[in-house]
Protein backbone atom coordinates (compact mmCIF):
# COMPACT_ATOMS: atom_id res chain seq x y z
CA UNK A 1 0.00 0.00 0.00
CA UNK A 2 1.41 3.43 -1.06
CA UNK A 3 2.04 5.72 1.94
CA UNK A 4 -0.61 8.16 0.31
CA UNK A 5 -3.41 5.92 0.16
CA UNK A 6 -2.69 5.00 3.73
CA UNK A 7 -2.85 8.35 4.80
CA UNK A 8 -6.38 8.43 2.95
CA UNK A 9 -7.94 5.79 4.10
CA UNK A 10 -6.84 5.95 7.25
CA UNK A 11 -8.20 9.27 8.10
CA UNK A 12 -10.95 8.33 6.22
CA UNK A 13 -11.69 5.52 8.56
CA UNK A 14 -10.84 7.51 11.51
CA UNK A 15 -13.17 10.32 10.40
CA UNK A 16 -16.15 7.45 9.97
CA UNK A 17 -15.37 5.49 13.18
CA UNK A 18 -16.13 8.99 15.28
CA UNK A 19 -19.10 9.76 13.13
CA UNK A 20 -20.28 6.99 14.02
CA UNK A 21 -19.98 7.21 17.56
CA UNK A 22 -21.10 10.87 17.56
CA UNK A 23 -24.44 9.18 15.62
CA UNK A 24 -24.43 6.71 18.42
CA UNK A 25 -24.56 8.95 20.61
CA UNK A 26 -27.27 11.38 19.43
CA UNK A 27 -29.53 7.75 18.82
CA UNK A 28 -29.07 7.04 22.68
CA UNK A 29 -30.02 10.75 23.73
CA UNK A 30 -32.90 10.54 20.93
CA UNK A 31 -33.82 6.74 22.20
CA UNK A 32 -34.20 8.27 25.82
CA UNK A 33 -36.54 11.58 24.69
CA UNK A 34 -40.26 9.97 25.05
CA UNK A 35 -41.76 10.66 21.56
CA UNK A 36 -45.47 10.12 23.07
CA UNK A 37 -46.12 11.50 26.39
CA UNK A 38 -48.38 9.50 28.12
CA UNK A 39 -49.92 12.57 30.73
CA UNK A 40 -52.60 14.44 31.26
CA UNK A 41 -54.15 16.79 27.95
CA UNK A 42 -52.68 20.83 28.59
CA UNK A 43 -55.93 22.04 26.99
CA UNK A 44 -59.59 20.72 29.07
CA UNK A 45 -62.75 21.93 29.88
CA UNK A 46 -63.47 21.88 33.85
CA UNK A 47 -67.11 22.04 33.34
CA UNK A 48 -70.08 24.83 32.80
CA UNK A 49 -69.99 28.52 34.46
CA UNK A 50 -72.42 28.09 37.15
CA UNK A 51 -70.27 24.81 38.68
CA UNK A 52 -68.09 27.93 40.18
CA UNK A 53 -69.23 29.48 42.76
CA UNK A 54 -68.33 33.78 43.64
CA UNK A 55 -65.54 34.59 46.32
CA UNK A 56 -62.55 32.24 46.92
CA UNK A 57 -61.09 30.03 44.06
CA UNK A 58 -62.01 26.34 43.51
CA UNK A 59 -59.41 24.75 43.74
CA UNK A 60 -58.90 21.27 40.68
CA UNK A 61 -56.18 18.89 42.30
CA UNK A 62 -56.41 16.74 39.32
CA UNK A 63 -55.37 19.47 37.24
CA UNK A 64 -53.14 21.66 39.46
CA UNK A 65 -55.25 25.00 38.52
CA UNK A 66 -56.95 27.26 41.04
CA UNK A 67 -60.48 28.70 39.34
CA UNK A 68 -60.91 32.74 40.60
CA UNK A 69 -64.99 33.89 39.35
CA UNK A 70 -65.88 37.36 40.18
CA UNK A 71 -69.34 38.86 39.94
CA UNK A 72 -67.70 42.38 37.88
CA UNK A 73 -64.62 41.00 36.20
CA UNK A 74 -65.72 37.21 35.40
CA UNK A 75 -63.44 33.82 35.26
CA UNK A 76 -59.51 33.71 35.72
CA UNK A 77 -57.38 30.45 35.90
CA UNK A 78 -53.98 30.66 37.94
CA UNK A 79 -51.63 28.00 37.95
CA UNK A 80 -50.80 25.54 41.92
CA UNK A 81 -47.54 25.20 40.44
CA UNK A 82 -45.09 26.63 42.69
CA UNK A 83 -42.89 28.64 40.49
CA UNK A 84 -39.57 27.57 42.98
CA UNK A 85 -39.56 23.89 42.67
CA UNK A 86 -43.04 22.61 41.56
CA UNK A 87 -44.95 21.94 45.00
CA UNK A 88 -48.68 22.37 44.78
CA UNK A 89 -49.51 25.77 46.76
CA UNK A 90 -52.72 26.41 48.77
CA UNK A 91 -55.03 29.57 48.79
CA UNK A 92 -55.36 30.65 52.48
CA UNK A 93 -58.30 32.75 53.11
CA UNK A 94 -57.52 34.65 55.86
CA UNK A 95 -54.61 36.45 54.29
CA UNK A 96 -56.03 35.85 50.63
CA UNK A 97 -52.86 34.59 49.86
CA UNK A 98 -51.00 31.66 47.99
CA UNK A 99 -48.75 29.54 50.54
CA UNK A 100 -46.14 27.31 49.18
CA UNK A 101 -45.30 25.04 51.51
CA UNK A 102 -42.40 23.62 50.06
CA UNK A 103 -39.73 26.45 50.63
CA UNK A 104 -42.02 28.94 51.85
CA UNK A 105 -43.23 31.19 49.29
CA UNK A 106 -46.00 33.22 49.24
CA UNK A 107 -47.47 34.56 46.13
CA UNK A 108 -50.50 37.52 45.96
CA UNK A 109 -54.27 36.70 45.16
CA UNK A 110 -52.83 38.01 41.80
CA UNK A 111 -50.10 35.79 41.71
CA UNK A 112 -47.22 38.66 42.26
CA UNK A 113 -44.03 36.53 44.73
CA UNK A 114 -44.99 38.40 47.88
CA UNK A 115 -41.99 36.08 49.85
CA UNK A 116 -39.45 33.70 49.41
CA UNK A 117 -37.35 31.82 46.82
CA UNK A 118 -39.95 31.33 43.94
CA UNK A 119 -38.65 33.67 40.92
CA UNK A 120 -41.76 34.06 39.19
CA UNK A 121 -45.42 34.94 39.82
CA UNK A 122 -47.42 32.04 39.59
CA UNK A 123 -48.94 31.30 35.94
CA UNK A 124 -52.44 32.40 34.75
CA UNK A 125 -53.62 30.48 31.76
CA UNK A 126 -56.33 31.48 29.25
CA UNK A 127 -60.25 30.37 29.93
CA UNK A 128 -62.67 30.69 26.96
CA UNK A 129 -66.28 29.48 26.40
CA UNK A 130 -66.16 26.23 24.77
CA UNK A 131 -68.92 25.30 22.41
CA UNK A 132 -71.17 23.24 24.19
CA UNK A 133 -71.13 26.00 26.77
CA UNK A 134 -68.41 24.93 29.19
CA UNK A 135 -64.94 26.41 29.99
CA UNK A 136 -62.16 25.05 28.65
CA UNK A 137 -58.70 25.61 30.22
CA UNK A 138 -55.31 25.62 27.77
CA UNK A 139 -52.42 25.24 29.89
CA UNK A 140 -49.76 26.39 27.28
CA UNK A 141 -51.50 29.25 26.65
CA UNK A 142 -50.05 31.75 29.39
CA UNK A 143 -52.25 35.02 29.84
CA UNK A 144 -51.12 38.06 31.83
CA UNK A 145 -52.64 38.00 35.00
CA UNK A 146 -55.63 40.82 34.32
CA UNK A 147 -57.24 38.24 31.68
CA UNK A 148 -60.87 38.03 32.89
CA UNK A 149 -63.68 36.34 30.47
CA UNK A 150 -66.67 37.55 31.55
CA UNK A 151 -69.99 35.05 30.75
CA UNK B 1 -10.56 -42.27 47.56
CA UNK B 2 -8.43 -41.32 45.08
CA UNK B 3 -11.03 -39.58 42.82
CA UNK B 4 -12.07 -37.54 45.48
CA UNK B 5 -8.63 -36.09 46.28
CA UNK B 6 -8.03 -35.41 42.93
CA UNK B 7 -11.09 -33.55 42.86
CA UNK B 8 -10.42 -31.46 45.89
CA UNK B 9 -7.18 -30.72 44.95
CA UNK B 10 -8.44 -29.52 41.53
CA UNK B 11 -10.25 -26.74 43.00
CA UNK B 12 -7.71 -26.44 45.47
CA UNK B 13 -4.66 -26.02 44.13
CA UNK B 14 -2.42 -24.12 46.90
CA UNK B 15 0.12 -25.74 49.43
CA UNK B 16 -1.22 -26.24 52.98
CA UNK B 17 -2.14 -23.39 54.85
CA UNK B 18 0.61 -24.27 57.40
CA UNK B 19 3.11 -23.44 54.66
CA UNK B 20 4.69 -19.84 54.23
CA UNK B 21 4.04 -20.54 50.75
CA UNK B 22 0.73 -22.02 51.23
CA UNK B 23 -0.22 -18.36 52.72
CA UNK B 24 0.94 -16.94 49.68
CA UNK B 25 -0.71 -18.99 46.95
CA UNK B 26 -3.95 -18.97 48.66
CA UNK B 27 -3.85 -14.96 48.04
CA UNK B 28 -2.92 -15.12 44.62
CA UNK B 29 -4.22 -18.24 43.38
CA UNK B 30 -7.53 -16.78 44.21
CA UNK B 31 -9.53 -15.03 42.06
CA UNK B 32 -11.24 -13.08 44.97
CA UNK B 33 -8.60 -12.96 47.25
CA UNK B 34 -5.62 -11.55 44.46
CA UNK B 35 -6.71 -8.03 45.48
CA UNK B 36 -4.83 -7.99 48.52
CA UNK B 37 -1.00 -8.34 48.90
CA UNK B 38 0.11 -11.62 50.40
CA UNK B 39 1.39 -10.02 53.17
CA UNK B 40 0.27 -6.41 54.87
CA UNK B 41 1.83 -3.85 57.19
CA UNK B 42 1.08 -4.68 60.21
CA UNK B 43 -0.04 -0.82 61.10
CA UNK B 44 -2.48 -1.29 57.94
CA UNK B 45 -4.52 -3.73 59.96
CA UNK B 46 -4.85 -1.40 63.05
CA UNK B 47 -8.37 -0.01 63.71
CA UNK B 48 -7.65 3.51 64.25
CA UNK B 49 -5.18 4.34 61.24
CA UNK B 50 -8.49 4.21 58.96
CA UNK B 51 -11.45 2.93 61.43
CA UNK B 52 -12.07 0.69 58.31
CA UNK B 53 -14.61 2.89 57.04
CA UNK B 54 -13.48 2.12 53.43
CA UNK B 55 -14.43 -1.45 54.18
CA UNK B 56 -17.15 -0.89 56.09
CA UNK B 57 -18.76 0.90 53.30
CA UNK B 58 -18.28 -2.00 50.47
CA UNK B 59 -20.14 -3.94 52.90
CA UNK B 60 -22.74 -2.05 53.36
CA UNK B 61 -22.54 -1.61 49.30
CA UNK B 62 -22.61 -5.45 49.70
CA UNK B 63 -25.85 -6.14 51.62
CA UNK B 64 -27.69 -3.23 49.17
CA UNK B 65 -27.08 -5.48 46.41
CA UNK B 66 -28.21 -8.62 48.37
CA UNK B 67 -31.25 -6.77 50.10
CA UNK B 68 -31.99 -5.25 46.97
CA UNK B 69 -32.45 -8.17 44.53
CA UNK B 70 -34.33 -9.61 47.31
CA UNK B 71 -36.91 -7.37 47.46
CA UNK B 72 -36.71 -7.06 43.54
CA UNK B 73 -38.83 -10.61 43.54
CA UNK B 74 -41.56 -8.73 44.89
CA UNK B 75 -41.56 -5.12 43.54
CA UNK B 76 -43.43 -3.58 40.64
CA UNK B 77 -41.89 -0.30 39.26
CA UNK B 78 -45.53 0.79 37.96
CA UNK B 79 -47.59 3.12 39.24
CA UNK B 80 -50.66 1.54 40.64
CA UNK B 81 -48.42 -1.69 41.80
CA UNK B 82 -45.23 -0.31 43.22
CA UNK B 83 -47.24 1.30 46.44
CA UNK B 84 -49.01 -2.13 46.96
CA UNK B 85 -46.03 -4.63 46.71
CA UNK B 86 -44.38 -2.01 49.42
CA UNK B 87 -47.57 -2.60 51.92
CA UNK B 88 -47.13 -6.51 50.35
CA UNK B 89 -43.51 -6.40 51.70
CA UNK B 90 -44.58 -4.77 54.78
CA UNK B 91 -47.27 -6.62 55.97
CA UNK B 92 -48.12 -10.09 53.80
CA UNK B 93 -44.15 -10.98 52.44
CA UNK B 94 -42.26 -13.07 55.18
CA UNK B 95 -39.05 -11.02 56.45
CA UNK B 96 -40.54 -8.51 53.65
CA UNK B 97 -40.20 -5.78 56.26
CA UNK B 98 -37.09 -6.88 57.70
CA UNK B 99 -35.32 -6.96 54.42
CA UNK B 100 -36.89 -3.46 53.59
CA UNK B 101 -35.54 -1.91 56.96
CA UNK B 102 -31.99 -3.29 56.27
CA UNK B 103 -32.13 -1.78 52.85
CA UNK B 104 -32.96 1.49 54.08
CA UNK B 105 -31.00 1.60 57.06
CA UNK B 106 -27.71 0.01 54.83
CA UNK B 107 -28.64 2.99 52.61
CA UNK B 108 -28.42 5.26 55.13
CA UNK B 109 -25.29 4.42 56.79
CA UNK B 110 -23.63 3.85 53.09
CA UNK B 111 -24.33 7.55 52.91
CA UNK B 112 -22.55 8.31 56.05
CA UNK B 113 -19.93 5.64 56.14
CA UNK B 114 -18.72 7.21 52.16
CA UNK B 115 -18.71 10.58 53.90
CA UNK B 116 -16.67 9.52 56.85
CA UNK B 117 -14.34 7.72 54.69
CA UNK B 118 -13.57 10.87 52.65
CA UNK B 119 -12.92 12.80 55.45
CA UNK B 120 -9.97 10.22 57.05
CA UNK B 121 -8.86 10.55 53.85
CA UNK B 122 -8.39 13.98 53.80
CA UNK B 123 -7.07 14.16 57.42
CA UNK B 124 -4.66 11.93 56.42
CA UNK B 125 -3.33 13.14 53.56
CA UNK B 126 -4.17 10.08 51.99
CA UNK B 127 -5.00 11.96 48.27
CA UNK B 128 -1.50 12.95 48.00
CA UNK B 129 0.90 11.38 44.90
CA UNK B 130 0.60 9.11 43.65
CA UNK B 131 -2.85 8.48 44.97
CA UNK B 132 -4.50 11.68 43.22
CA UNK B 133 -6.76 10.17 40.70
CA UNK B 134 -8.19 7.57 43.31
CA UNK B 135 -9.51 10.46 45.07
CA UNK B 136 -11.48 11.84 41.92
CA UNK B 137 -12.84 8.18 41.67
CA UNK B 138 -13.45 8.26 45.40
CA UNK B 139 -15.49 11.60 44.68
CA UNK B 140 -17.43 9.72 42.07
CA UNK B 141 -18.17 6.85 43.69
CA UNK B 142 -19.32 9.59 46.24
CA UNK B 143 -22.08 10.95 44.19
CA UNK B 144 -23.04 7.75 42.70
CA UNK B 145 -23.94 6.64 46.34
CA UNK B 146 -26.16 9.71 46.40
CA UNK B 147 -27.49 9.23 43.15
CA UNK B 148 -28.61 5.33 43.84
CA UNK B 149 -29.78 6.79 47.17
CA UNK B 150 -31.50 9.43 45.38
CA UNK B 151 -33.52 7.08 42.91
CA UNK B 152 -34.15 4.22 45.12
CA UNK B 153 -36.01 7.12 47.19
CA UNK B 154 -38.80 7.33 44.49
CA UNK B 155 -39.46 3.50 44.72
CA UNK B 156 -42.13 3.33 47.60
CA UNK B 157 -44.44 5.57 45.43
CA UNK B 158 -45.59 7.30 48.59
CA UNK B 159 -46.02 10.73 49.44
CA UNK B 160 -42.31 11.05 51.01
CA UNK B 161 -41.13 9.57 47.49
CA UNK B 162 -43.28 11.66 45.01
CA UNK B 163 -42.56 15.09 46.44
CA UNK B 164 -39.10 14.30 47.58
CA UNK B 165 -38.30 13.58 43.27
CA UNK B 166 -40.50 16.51 42.06
CA UNK B 167 -38.14 18.87 44.66
CA UNK B 168 -35.11 17.42 43.84
CA UNK B 169 -35.91 16.85 39.53
CA UNK B 170 -36.75 20.66 39.78
CA UNK B 171 -33.14 21.73 41.12
CA UNK B 172 -32.00 20.29 38.33
CA UNK B 173 -34.23 21.89 36.13
CA UNK B 174 -32.37 25.54 36.75
CA UNK B 175 -29.42 24.22 35.29
CA UNK B 176 -28.69 27.07 32.98
CA UNK B 177 -29.15 25.29 28.90
CA UNK B 178 -29.62 21.33 29.42
CA UNK B 179 -31.69 21.60 33.15
CA UNK B 180 -35.21 21.39 31.44
CA UNK B 181 -33.82 19.12 28.46
CA UNK B 182 -31.98 16.67 31.78
CA UNK B 183 -35.30 16.77 33.74
CA UNK B 184 -37.39 15.40 30.67
CA UNK B 185 -34.74 12.64 29.66
CA UNK B 186 -34.93 11.85 33.57
CA UNK B 187 -38.36 11.66 33.87
CA UNK B 188 -39.58 10.35 30.86
CA UNK B 189 -41.71 13.11 30.88
CA UNK B 190 -42.94 16.62 32.44
CA UNK B 191 -44.29 15.07 35.57
CA UNK B 192 -42.87 12.49 38.10
CA UNK B 193 -45.26 10.18 36.59
CA UNK B 194 -45.11 6.47 35.47
CA UNK B 195 -42.28 7.10 32.90
CA UNK B 196 -40.22 8.71 36.20
CA UNK B 197 -40.74 5.43 37.91
CA UNK B 198 -39.87 3.29 36.14
CA UNK B 199 -37.01 5.20 34.24
CA UNK B 200 -35.67 5.55 38.40
CA UNK B 201 -35.95 1.67 38.77
CA UNK B 202 -33.94 0.43 36.01
CA UNK B 203 -31.10 3.73 36.53
CA UNK B 204 -31.33 1.97 40.76
CA UNK B 205 -31.28 -1.85 40.02
CA UNK B 206 -29.15 -2.06 37.06
CA UNK B 207 -27.33 1.04 35.67
CA UNK B 208 -25.95 3.06 38.87
CA UNK B 209 -25.22 -0.50 40.25
CA UNK B 210 -23.17 -1.68 37.71
CA UNK B 211 -21.33 1.70 37.20
CA UNK B 212 -20.45 1.85 41.17
CA UNK B 213 -19.45 -1.50 40.80
CA UNK B 214 -16.76 -0.78 37.88
CA UNK B 215 -15.61 2.26 39.78
CA UNK B 216 -15.52 0.44 42.90
CA UNK B 217 -12.70 -2.02 41.09
CA UNK B 218 -10.60 0.71 39.91
CA UNK B 219 -10.65 2.52 43.09
CA UNK B 220 -9.55 -0.83 45.24
CA UNK B 221 -7.26 -2.24 42.24
CA UNK B 222 -5.08 1.78 42.43
CA UNK B 223 -5.29 1.97 46.04
CA UNK B 224 -3.15 -2.00 45.66
CA UNK B 225 -1.38 -0.53 42.64
CA UNK B 226 -0.08 2.31 45.08
CA UNK B 227 1.27 0.37 48.06
CA UNK B 228 -1.78 -0.76 49.85
CA UNK B 229 -3.52 1.64 52.43
CA UNK B 230 -1.71 4.75 52.96
CA UNK B 231 0.13 4.59 56.09
CA UNK B 232 -0.22 6.73 58.89
CA UNK B 233 2.05 9.66 58.81
CA UNK B 234 3.95 9.52 62.40
CA UNK B 235 5.13 5.38 61.10
CA UNK B 236 7.02 7.07 57.79
CA UNK B 237 10.70 7.50 58.34
CA UNK B 238 12.87 10.35 56.92
CA UNK B 239 14.44 9.38 53.90
CA UNK B 240 18.53 8.85 54.64
CA UNK B 241 20.99 10.61 52.24
CA UNK B 242 22.57 7.10 51.69
CA UNK B 243 25.21 6.78 48.79
CA UNK B 244 24.50 5.59 45.92
CA UNK B 245 25.15 2.23 44.06
CA UNK B 246 25.52 0.91 40.24
CA UNK B 247 23.75 -2.49 39.54
CA UNK B 248 24.04 -4.52 35.98
CA UNK B 249 26.88 -2.34 33.99
CA UNK B 250 28.34 -4.97 32.08
CA UNK B 251 31.29 -4.28 30.23
CA UNK B 252 31.04 -0.69 28.76
CA UNK B 253 27.17 -1.12 28.85
CA UNK B 254 25.47 1.68 30.78
CA UNK B 255 24.22 1.27 34.07
CA UNK B 256 20.59 -0.63 34.56
CA UNK B 257 19.80 1.33 37.98
CA UNK B 258 21.56 3.61 40.54
CA UNK B 259 19.99 2.81 43.76
CA UNK B 260 20.77 3.48 47.79
CA UNK B 261 23.09 1.65 49.35
CA UNK B 262 21.66 -0.54 52.25
CA UNK B 263 20.73 -3.47 53.64
CA UNK B 264 17.67 -3.30 51.43
CA UNK B 265 16.85 -5.50 48.92
CA UNK B 266 16.64 -4.41 45.56
CA UNK B 267 14.35 -6.57 43.38
CA UNK B 268 14.28 -6.04 39.04
CA UNK B 269 11.65 -7.04 36.60
CA UNK B 270 13.77 -9.05 34.04
CA UNK B 271 11.25 -9.19 31.19
CA UNK B 272 11.62 -9.52 27.35
CA UNK B 273 10.51 -6.21 26.87
CA UNK B 274 12.32 -2.75 25.62
CA UNK B 275 12.57 0.33 27.60
CA UNK B 276 14.43 0.01 31.17
CA UNK B 277 14.01 -2.29 33.41
CA UNK B 278 11.84 -1.92 36.90
CA UNK B 279 13.48 -1.55 40.07
CA UNK B 280 11.59 -2.03 43.38
CA UNK B 281 13.68 -1.35 46.30
CA UNK B 282 11.78 -2.72 49.81
CA UNK B 283 13.33 -1.91 53.10
CA UNK B 284 14.30 -4.96 55.33
CA UNK B 285 12.66 -2.54 58.18
CA UNK B 286 9.56 -2.43 56.43
CA UNK B 287 9.38 -6.51 55.86
CA UNK B 288 9.82 -7.06 59.28
CA UNK B 289 6.91 -4.84 60.22
CA UNK B 290 4.18 -7.01 57.87
CA UNK B 291 2.65 -10.50 58.22
CA UNK B 292 0.52 -12.65 56.03
CA UNK B 293 -2.22 -11.36 54.54
CA UNK B 294 -4.11 -14.81 55.75
CA UNK B 295 -5.07 -15.07 58.29
CA UNK B 296 -3.98 -11.49 59.85
CA UNK B 297 -5.75 -9.00 57.73
CA UNK B 298 -8.66 -12.02 56.37
CA UNK B 299 -9.57 -12.29 59.91
CA UNK B 300 -9.98 -8.24 61.20
CA UNK B 301 -11.72 -7.84 57.25
CA UNK B 302 -14.55 -10.87 58.45
CA UNK B 303 -14.55 -9.04 62.01
CA UNK B 304 -15.75 -5.80 60.36
CA UNK B 305 -17.78 -7.74 57.46
CA UNK B 306 -19.86 -9.41 60.60
CA UNK B 307 -20.07 -6.27 62.76
CA UNK B 308 -21.59 -4.43 60.04
CA UNK B 309 -24.29 -7.07 58.64
CA UNK B 310 -25.08 -7.75 62.56
CA UNK B 311 -25.31 -3.56 63.25
CA UNK B 312 -27.75 -3.44 60.32
CA UNK B 313 -29.22 -5.99 61.35
CA UNK B 314 -29.98 -4.98 64.66
CA UNK B 315 -30.94 -1.47 63.90
CA UNK B 316 -33.87 -2.98 61.56
CA UNK B 317 -35.36 -5.09 64.26
CA UNK B 318 -36.04 -2.26 65.94
CA UNK B 319 -36.46 0.29 63.83
CA UNK B 320 -38.85 0.18 60.51
CA UNK B 321 -38.28 2.04 57.54
CA UNK B 322 -40.88 4.47 56.88
CA UNK B 323 -43.82 4.42 54.63
CA UNK B 324 -46.67 7.17 53.62
CA UNK B 325 -49.72 6.81 52.21
CA UNK B 326 -49.55 6.33 48.29
CA UNK B 327 -48.24 9.30 46.47
CA UNK B 328 -50.89 12.08 45.53
CA UNK B 329 -49.59 14.73 42.94
CA UNK B 330 -52.42 17.08 44.01
CA UNK B 331 -51.47 17.27 47.72
CA UNK B 332 -48.14 18.23 49.01
CA UNK B 333 -47.25 17.27 52.65
CA UNK B 334 -46.04 20.60 54.45
CA UNK B 335 -43.43 20.55 55.20
CA UNK B 336 -41.92 18.41 52.06
CA UNK B 337 -38.54 17.68 52.59
CA UNK B 338 -35.72 16.30 50.17
CA UNK B 339 -34.20 12.85 51.84
CA UNK B 340 -32.18 13.96 54.32
CA UNK B 341 -28.45 13.70 53.07
CA UNK B 342 -30.39 16.16 50.48
CA UNK B 343 -31.77 18.74 53.26
CA UNK B 344 -28.18 20.72 52.86
CA UNK B 345 -29.37 21.44 49.62
CA UNK B 346 -32.39 21.73 49.56
CA UNK B 347 -31.80 24.44 53.12
CA UNK B 348 -29.71 26.27 50.35
CA UNK B 349 -32.05 26.00 47.60
CA UNK B 350 -35.15 27.74 49.62
CA UNK B 351 -32.77 30.81 49.50
CA UNK B 352 -32.16 30.32 46.00
CA UNK B 353 -32.83 27.64 43.42
CA UNK B 354 -30.17 28.81 41.05
CA UNK B 355 -27.21 29.60 43.18
CA UNK B 356 -27.78 27.03 46.30
CA UNK B 357 -29.52 24.69 44.05
CA UNK B 358 -27.23 24.58 41.12
CA UNK B 359 -23.94 27.22 41.02
CA UNK B 360 -23.19 26.19 44.84
CA UNK B 361 -23.32 22.40 44.97
CA UNK B 362 -21.11 22.10 41.51
CA UNK B 363 -18.43 24.76 42.86
CA UNK B 364 -18.48 22.36 45.50
CA UNK B 365 -18.14 18.70 43.72
CA UNK B 366 -15.66 20.69 41.59
CA UNK B 367 -13.59 21.64 44.48
CA UNK B 368 -13.50 18.44 45.55
CA UNK B 369 -12.47 17.06 42.69
CA UNK B 370 -9.73 19.50 42.24
CA UNK B 371 -8.00 19.12 45.97
CA UNK B 372 -4.98 16.79 45.05
CA UNK B 373 -4.26 18.89 42.39
CA UNK B 374 -4.06 22.28 44.41
CA UNK B 375 -2.94 20.90 47.19
CA UNK B 376 0.35 20.20 45.91
CA UNK B 377 2.40 20.17 49.66
CA UNK B 378 3.88 17.08 49.76
CA UNK B 379 4.35 16.84 53.40
CA UNK B 380 1.25 14.51 55.21
CA UNK B 381 1.87 16.24 58.53
CA UNK B 382 -1.35 18.35 59.83
CA UNK B 383 1.06 20.79 60.80
CA UNK B 384 2.55 21.38 57.09
CA UNK B 385 -1.22 21.51 56.48
CA UNK B 386 -3.24 24.13 58.21
CA UNK B 387 -4.91 25.81 55.85
CA UNK B 388 -6.03 22.47 53.91
CA UNK B 389 -6.94 21.36 57.01
CA UNK B 390 -9.03 24.66 58.45
CA UNK B 391 -10.69 24.70 54.44
CA UNK B 392 -12.03 21.43 54.76
CA UNK B 393 -13.19 21.02 58.06
CA UNK B 394 -15.42 24.73 57.05
CA UNK B 395 -16.70 22.49 54.55
CA UNK B 396 -17.64 19.60 56.38
CA UNK B 397 -19.30 21.41 59.37
CA UNK B 398 -21.07 23.74 56.99
CA UNK B 399 -22.71 20.54 55.67
CA UNK B 400 -23.67 19.15 58.77
CA UNK B 401 -24.98 22.39 59.62
CA UNK B 402 -27.60 22.82 56.54
CA UNK B 403 -28.56 19.46 56.65
CA UNK B 404 -29.68 19.69 60.95
CA UNK B 405 -31.06 22.73 60.11
CA UNK B 406 -33.00 21.36 57.34
CA UNK B 407 -33.76 18.15 59.38
CA UNK B 408 -34.84 19.20 62.53
CA UNK B 409 -35.61 23.12 62.69
CA UNK B 410 -37.41 23.33 59.60
CA UNK B 411 -41.38 23.69 60.37
CA UNK B 412 -44.44 23.65 57.44
CA UNK B 413 -44.00 26.44 54.90
CA UNK B 414 -39.94 26.18 55.46
CA UNK B 415 -40.59 27.89 58.99
CA UNK B 416 -37.62 28.28 61.41
CA UNK B 417 -39.42 26.19 63.95
CA UNK B 418 -37.33 24.55 66.80
CA UNK B 419 -37.82 20.48 67.30
CA UNK B 420 -38.98 20.94 70.91
CA UNK B 421 -42.27 23.49 69.96
CA UNK B 422 -44.81 21.18 68.76
CA UNK B 423 -47.35 22.83 66.19
CA UNK B 424 -50.95 22.37 67.02
CA UNK B 425 -52.69 20.78 63.84
CA UNK B 426 -49.85 21.06 61.46
CA UNK B 427 -49.39 17.97 58.81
Amino acid sequence: MKRRSFLSWGTAGLVALWSAVGVSLGAVVRFLTPSVFYEPPQNFKIGNPADFSFGPPTFLAEEKIFVFRDREKGFAVASAVCTHLGCTVGYFQSDERFHCPCHGSVFGSDGTVQHGPAPRPLEWFEVTLARDGQLRVDKDHAVPASYRLMV
Amino acid sequence: MNLIRDAWQSIIRRDPLSTDKGKSELVFLNVWLHIHPAKVKKENLKVKHTFYLGFITFFLFLILVTTGVALMFYYRPDAPHAYQDMKDLQFVVYLGSFLRNMHRWAAHGMVICVFLHMCRVFYTGSYKRPRQFNWVIGVFLFLLTLGLSFTGYLLPWDQLAFWAITVGTNIGSYAPLVGGRIRELLLGGHTVGESALLRFYVLHVAVLPAVATLLTMVHFWRVRKDGGLSRPVWKLKEAKSAELVTIGAPGNGAPLAVVPASKDKTYGLMEVVTGKPIFETVSMEEEEDTVFSYPYAFFREGVALLVTVASVMAVSLFWQAPLEELANPAKTPNPAKAPWYFLGLQELVSHSALLGGVIVPTLAVLALIAIPYIDLTPSRRPADRKWAIRAFTLFVVVNVVLIIVGTFFRGPGWALVPPWVHIVGAE
